[in-house]
């Protein structure tokens, strides 16, 4: 005989007697929910603790990090594995180098370095060039090799990515703003090309042969005559315009050490080989008209210049020591900005903040970086 | 014969199943973490991926790598839950929670230092 769906009257009703086993059982449970739950975490929180230790082991371990200094008006960067530290670039706020192999990147206002290439395919990097947003560098996959990835940092998401393969290096690349421009080989002919990071979107700039530098929608490349510089070529992207700048006075036993790009304004240093006595002028890509910079500068770099603002390093007049010098477009003499006790290989401005790489004056001494505040 | 039994499959009580679920249910949630770090890594272009049969998948999409790992972890969940009354479930899924949670701490660390 099947047994009754429901209770029937010969079977006793629930009384109130069984209330307090039931109120007694849902804590107890909870209780037991309570420390499954606690086990549980145990767990989580015994993985995340070996996570976190094996995180900052590998941290700790890492030969990658250089030594970094504040100094009273800046930063201070010294090599720690003495592979050398080459190709300074500074762009508001900041700083890109190699050191070796490795690209670095260094935000200027918290000191905080971060490792950027070269991947783990590759082993030879190219010097690095910076804009406000991105970092952009080559990155080949032997010592020595002439084809590299052309490869970018985006400041603003953090993003790493290959934006070009690159068939032949003939100069290092230079960026302004989202555009990036470079000189390699296309059908057996040297080209200035580039390439728009904000969409991928490659460009040819010229059909030529130079080392380019972009400004804004500018871009300015040397032109050599028999080993000396003798005109500058100049492309407005915007406007699909080229045209030619002669360098006033440029020419000589003179050879070019280095120019840079700025606004309307393209800086330039000449040197005599022998001597090591230079100048470096000042010239409008527009109207052609010039300024003398600086005269008689000795075994100076190539200038830097970011609005009004010129930058370079020279030996002092003593010869001991180098300085770093600056001059404002806009008038007044030129000044120091530091004395250094080490050749200086590169010096830059931009934002407001002077950078410069040292060579030790010591054979074998570590090479270093400083950065100041651009006197006002 | 019992005792060899008892050896081979020491039984879970209620307890321990309830830890086995809550671990399940974390080990679920971390494989998830797992996989949206190594998509955000890979994304930043630091990161390769070192299991072989995630690149794969992920070279062949990032829903095929998204099914394929959160579907082979979603079985392996289930079965240990059907497992449940076995004591061994319960330190397999601590010991894969473990390790998930030693990745995942790893790889959010790494992230926010770059």
């Amino acid at each position: 005989m099947p047994e009754p769906l429901t209770p029937t009257g010969t079977t006793p009703a629930p009384h109130l007697g069984a209330q307090p086993l039931t109120q007694g059982a849902q804590p107890r449970r909870r209780r037991s929910e309570a420390w499954a739950l606690l086990f549980a975490a145990l767990v989580l929180l015994v993985g995340a603790a070996v996570g976190t230790v094996g995180f900052l082991a590998e941290q700790a371990t890492a030969n990658w990090r250089p030594h970094i200094a504040r100094t009273q008006t800046g930063w201070r960067i010294t090599e720690a594995r003495m592979l050398g530290l080459s190709g300074l670039a500074l762009c508001d706020g900041h700083l890109a180098w190699q050191d070796g192999a490795s690209i670095l990147l260094l935000d200027l206002r918290s000191g905080k370095a971060k490792l950027l290439g070269p991947g783990s395919q590759a082993l030879t990097t190219w010097q690095p060039a910076i804009s406000e947003r991105y970092v952009v560098w080559f990155e080949g996959r032997q010592a020595g090799a002439l084809s590299a990835g052309a490869w970018t940092y985006d400041i603003a998401t953090r993003r790493r990515s290959q934006i070009a393969t690159v068939g032949d290096v003939l100069s290092l690349p230079s960026v302004s703003g989202a555009r990036t421009v470079w000189c390699t080989s296309g059908n057996a002919r040297s080209q200035i090309v580039g390439v728009d990071l904000t969409n991928g979107k490659g460009f040819v700039v010229a059909s030529e042969y130079g080392q380019p530098a972009i400004d804004g929608s500018l871009v300015a490349w040397g032109r050599s005559a028999g080993g000396g510089p003798s005109t500058f070529g100049i492309v407005d992207l915007t406007q699909d315009r080229s045209w030619t700048v002669v360098p006033s006075g440029l020419g000589g036993s003179g050879s070019l050490t280095g120019f840079d790009l700025s606004g309307r304004t393209l800086v330039w240093g000449q040197q005599d080989a022998q001597t090591g006595v230079g100048r470096i002028v000042a010239q409008n890509v527009d109207t052609g008209a010039t300024s003398v910079v600086a005269e008689d500068a000795r075994m100076a770099t190539a200038p830097s210049v970011d609005g009004d603002a010129v930058v370079w390093g020279e030996q002092t007049p003593d010869g001991a020591a180098y300085q770093v010098m600056g001059r404002r477009l806009s008038g007044g003499p030129s000044f120091q900005i530091a004395r250094v006790d080490g050749r200086i290989q590169t010096a830059l401005v931009s934002g407001g903040t002077v950078a410069w790489l040292v060579r030790n004056f010591a054979a074998g001494g570590p090479a270093w970086i400083e950065t100041t505040r651009l006197p006002r | 014969m019992t005792a060899w039994k008892t050896r081979r499959s020491p039984r879970l009580g209620p307890f321990g199943m309830r830890v086995l679920f809550w671990v399940l249910v974390e080990l679920w949630v971390l494989n998830i973490a797992d996989l949206l770090l190594t998509r955000y890594s890979l994304w930043l272009g630091f990161a390769t991926e070192s299991n072989n049969v995630m690149s794969y998948f992920f070279h062949t999409g990032e829903v095929p790598a998204g099914v394929f790992k959160i579907g082979i972890v979603t079985v392996g969940t289930l079965l240990l839950w059907r497992l449940r009354r076995y004591r061994t479930a319960l330190f397999a899924a601590a010991l894969l929670a473990g390790v998930f949670a030693a990745v995942v701490a790893y790889q959010a660390l790494w992230v926010l230092s770059l």
